[in-house]
């Protein structure tokens, strides 16, 4: 579950393909409309989490900026889709990946000079003109409804499966998402145990001297930045062909805000909380859909309650669980050499 | 003429309020070395204590100040407790900077949703402090609410200067900042003075929230908009230094200003916005300040 | 045991998981001057920061005047009337040579007194005056170390902690420092607990002296006893001529 791929045992390839199952055969059996748009929209909001537990748990970079990225995905597919019907949905897509991944490169450059707080200025101040130009979008006069539908969202674009009847629709897009979750999943984990992994975690947990060591910190921070982003443009894209709209508060400090809960509930860092923060959060929000106010109150003072008394998130206090278990069977008294499981910070 | 009247008087009356606003949180970044995302909550807080006091109990004005000072310094300092203090102990385990970067988002988050559930989704009309106006030259009028919010926030801003300047609390505040463990040495309480300097800055914002409240309205997301400005000031000045946010805080009121009568209201923030962007990427530590020194 | 203003016992302290100081044992007499010397990096500096509460001792006592003081914050142990001069002066940089006096009588009792105070600081050091509108980051090491002595003048203490006075500082300053200290020890009524390097200064002043090395103290004296010893003379008081170096 921490480790890389290579780590995990028979018995863990055993859960993960059953689990696997189980989430591909779900929409066969469950067909309610209302909660599967929940459930699809979760999952892409899922894909853009990945993508920001990967640059800001993992790489340890400060990025504020991930909800602009994710919308410049969004605004970019949709274009293509737009203006160039004979483009495949799913080539659009990918391009909006691609336009996210090339933004994610030129954010990050300036961020190499950057330290800390002033990271997530940078890359906050970055969202806002994002925010803000899209929002002023139509009065630039590029055509009618300018490049983004400003305040009012973008116009409906064709999407991946416009033939489809809700059932069908709901399922496709399901199980879309559900392969770019596994396929990124697999990614993350593969990269954490790769050269680029050590790298981006060393520099979180010890700049100085992983630089010291001949690490090219700029480079691995560059791309885990570009990986990130193109996954982020994904997500946006896949949002707006599901959706069929996208709008400007989509990347608002409420949207941020939630994100960031499900990234700390689940556990920064982690391959699998993401999942976890997501299907939590979403669960919550969908409960108390009728008392508008009360889901970002709650879900406040989750955060609050996390960051201070659980630092490691769900997974976190999960394997520690599981650690003092197999401690106690094993009848140790000692706690477990080396370090202690660097993940469970949110940062060194 | 006239446009440049207008750009020098309303400069100097959003530079005014910016500087109160952004002043706290250079306070709390100069002693505690973090940035208090709550500070637009407290503007809003402050709103709505302006809003009960004038418009549903028709009191006087100071007292209504006052009031939204006592009600903002409380919530700051309870802030304090519950966001950061818990974590100042944890300096190995966590990236103080960071966490509290959340903590005190996430108390934002709190008290912004508190109060839309308890004041509803709509916006309160809150009375203006001193009604009428002035025409400075003809097209260009400044309301006596404008210039009294200016006044007493230029007021509010040389009494904490004096405050740290020469009291003994403000000595031991700024002492604070500049050597931690010398200053403990001298027997400076730091668990107690910690939160007393964000309830502090706290109440600042609080009082110019009766203001901007009086200016807009008090509502739920009244203080994001003051968060953002707060943000690009503190930036702006470089982190932690208190001229350095006065005069950023000028500075940026005369863009928004200027912005405001060239090129219409919708575009302010994004120019501001890409004023940091452009600042950061020449000076990685905002215009004043680098990554050792500007502690208060 | 009443008749000792510090009592340390068994003290252990460090940084993270590394160790500097073990079962330190030091008593410091009421109005006595102590002088602990031993190299750099032995644990020094570590002992009076763990003494004054700056740093968490792991284990072992600490009692003044019969009070047990170990655990307690700084801000605590300072109101108990101990006055620590850090090493490297630890003046507030940005703050003038006057506010960083004020600083020094903080402490609610002492800043009632604080006009007189300066007083007496100004009196005994003139060239603290001189600077007293300056600001503490533009000043010499020499001065910066006075203004020091001076802020741990600005309030009646019982025992003073006096980290390394010559650290870093041209002869001539030292010179200046030990003038001060020793005006110091016959107005103030106040223990003091001085460390060094080595005791080329301290003869003027020191009572008792102890050796630090490793973490713990290894011999204890007189001034006398210990600078006719042969193998300390020949480690600490390299600078003499007989030591041949």
């Amino acid at each position: 579950m921490i480790g890389g791929l290579g780590s995990l045992t028979a018995g863990r390839w055993l859960l993960i393909g059953l689990g696997v199952l189980i989430a591909a055969v779900f929409p066969l059996v469950y067909t309610n409309p209302y909660y599967m748009t929940i459930i699809v929209t979760a999952e892409i909001i899922l894909i853009l989490n990945i993508s920001w537990n990967f640059i800001l748990g993992m790489a340890g970079v400060w990025n504020f900026g991930q909800l602009a990225i994710y919308a410049l995905g969004a605004y970019g597919s949709g274009y293509i889709m737009l203006h160039y019907t004979s483009v495949p949905v799913a080539i659009a897509i990918v391009l909006g990946g691609v336009l996210s991944a090339g933004i994610s490169f030129l954010l990050a450059i300036p961020t190499l000079r950057l330290f800390g707080i002033y990271t997530s200025l940078l890359t906050f101040s970055f969202a806002q003109v994002v925010q803000y130009t899209a929002l002023n979008d139509p009065h630039l006069g590029f055509s009618d409804e300018g490049l983004t539908g400003g305040s009012f969202g973008y116009p409906a674009v064709p999407g991946l499966f416009p033939d489809y009847g809700q059932e069908a629709y709901l399922r496709a897009y399901y199980w879309v998402c559900l392969g770019v979750i596994i396929a990124s999943c697999f990614a993350v984990a593969w990269l954490r145990q790769s050269h680029l992994g050590y790298a981006l975690r060393s520099a979180r947990d010890a700049p100085a001297y992983t630089a010291a060591r001949g690490v090219d910190l700029r480079a691995a921070r560059v791309a885990a930045f570009v990986l990130s982003g193109f996954l982020a443009g994904v997500a946006g894209a896949l949002y707006l062909s599901f959706n069929q709209s996208f709008t400007t508060s989509q990347m608002g400090l409420t949207p941020m805000s939630i994100d960031v809960t499900m990234l700390v509930i689940g556990g920064l860092g982690t391959v699998t909380g993401p999942i976890i923060g997501t299907a939590i959060v979403t669960a919550i929000q969908t409960k108390l859909i009728n008392y508008p106010g009360w889901t970002l109150t709650v879900l406040g003072a989750a955060l609050l309650v996390i960051v201070i008394f659980v630092p490691g998130g769900f997974v976190g206090l999960f394997s520690r669980v599981n650690r003092r278990i197999s401690t106690w069977v094993s009848e140790g008294d000692e706690p477990p050499p080396g370090d202690p499981e660097p993940d469970q910070r949110l940062v060194a | 003429m006239t446009d440049v009247v207008a750009i020098l008087a309303n400069g100097f009356i959003y530079g005014s309020i910016y500087g109160l606003v952004a002043i706290g949180m250079t306070l709390i970044y100069g002693t505690l070395r973090i940035l208090d995302m709550s500070q637009g909550s407290m503007v809003m807080a402050g709103s709505y204590v302006g809003w009960w006091a004038l418009a549903e109990h028709g009191v006087n004005a100071l007292v209504a100040l006052v009031l939204a000072f006592i009600v903002t310094f409380i919530l700051g300092t309870a802030t304090e407790l519950v966001s950061v203090q818990p974590l100042i102990n944890r300096a190995k385990e966590v990236d103080l900077e960071m966490v509290t970067f959340i903590t005190t988002f996430a108390v934002a988050i709190l008290i912004t949703n508190l109060a839309l559930q308890h004041f509803g989704p709509f916006q309160k009309n809150v009375p203006v402090i001193v009604s009428g106006h002035v025409e400075l030259v003809k097209g260009v009028t400044i309301s006596y609410h404008e210039l009294t919010m200016a006044g007493i926030s230029i007021v509010l801003m040389g009494s904490l200067g004096l405050f740290l300047a020469r009291t003994r609390w403000g000595l031991a505040v700024r002492a604070v900042a500049q050597d931690l463990d010398a200053a403990r040495s001298m027997g400076v309480p730091v668990t107690r003075l910690y939160p007393l300097t964000m309830g502090l800055a706290s109440a600042l914002a609080g009082v110019g929230g009766v203001f901007l409240g009086g200016l807009y309205f008090a509502s739920p997301t009244a203080g994001d908009q003051p968060l953002l400005f707060a943000l690009i000031v503190v930036v702006l000045g470089g982190l932690g230094s208190l001229t350095g946010t006065i005069y950023a805080a000028y500075l940026v009121g005369l863009i928004q200003a200027f912005t405001e009568v060239r090129y219409g209201t919708t575009w302010t923030l994004t120019i501001l916005y890409a004023a940091i962007l452009a600042i950061l990427l020449v000076r990685p530590y905002g215009l004043k300040g680098s990554p050792s020194e500007a502690r208060l | 045991m009443s008749d000792l203003l510090l009592d340390v016992r068994g003290l252990r302290a460090g940084y993270d998981r590394a160790v500097v100081i073990h079962d330190l044992d030091l008593a410091v007499e009421p109005a006595k001057t102590a002088v602990v010397i031993g190299p750099n990096g032995h644990g020094k500096t570590t002992m009076l920061r763990a003494i004054a509460g700056l740093l968490q001792p792991w284990a072992g006592e600490v009692t003044l005047d019969g009070r047990r003081v170990d655990g307690e914050p700084a801000e605590r142990i300072a109101g108990l009337g101990v006055v620590h001069v850090m090493q490297g002066d630890g003046l507030f940089a940005g703050m003038t040579v006057e506010e960083n006096l004020l600083m020094g009588s903080f402490l609610g009792s002492s800043w009632r007194g604080r006009r007189e105070a300066l007083r007496r600081v100004y009196q005994a050091l003139p060239l603290v005056e001189e600077k007293r509108a300056q600001k503490a980051r533009t000043l010499s090491g020499g001065e910066r170390r006075l203004v020091g002595l001076g802020r741990g003048m600005m309030r009646p203490a019982r025992l003073m902690l006096i980290d390394e006075p010559s650290l870093g500082l041209a002869p001539v300053a030292i010179e200046a420092v030990y003038a001060a200290l020793a005006d110091l020890r016959k107005e103030s009524e106040a223990a003091v607990l001085l460390i060094e390097e080595n005791f080329t200064h301290v003869g003027g002043i020191a009572d008792v002296v102890h050796v630090l090395e490793a973490g713990a103290i290894i011999r204890s004296g007189s001034y006398a006893e210990l600078s006719t010893d042969e193998t300390i003379v020949q480690t600490y008081l390299g600078a003499l001529p007989e030591a041949g170096r």
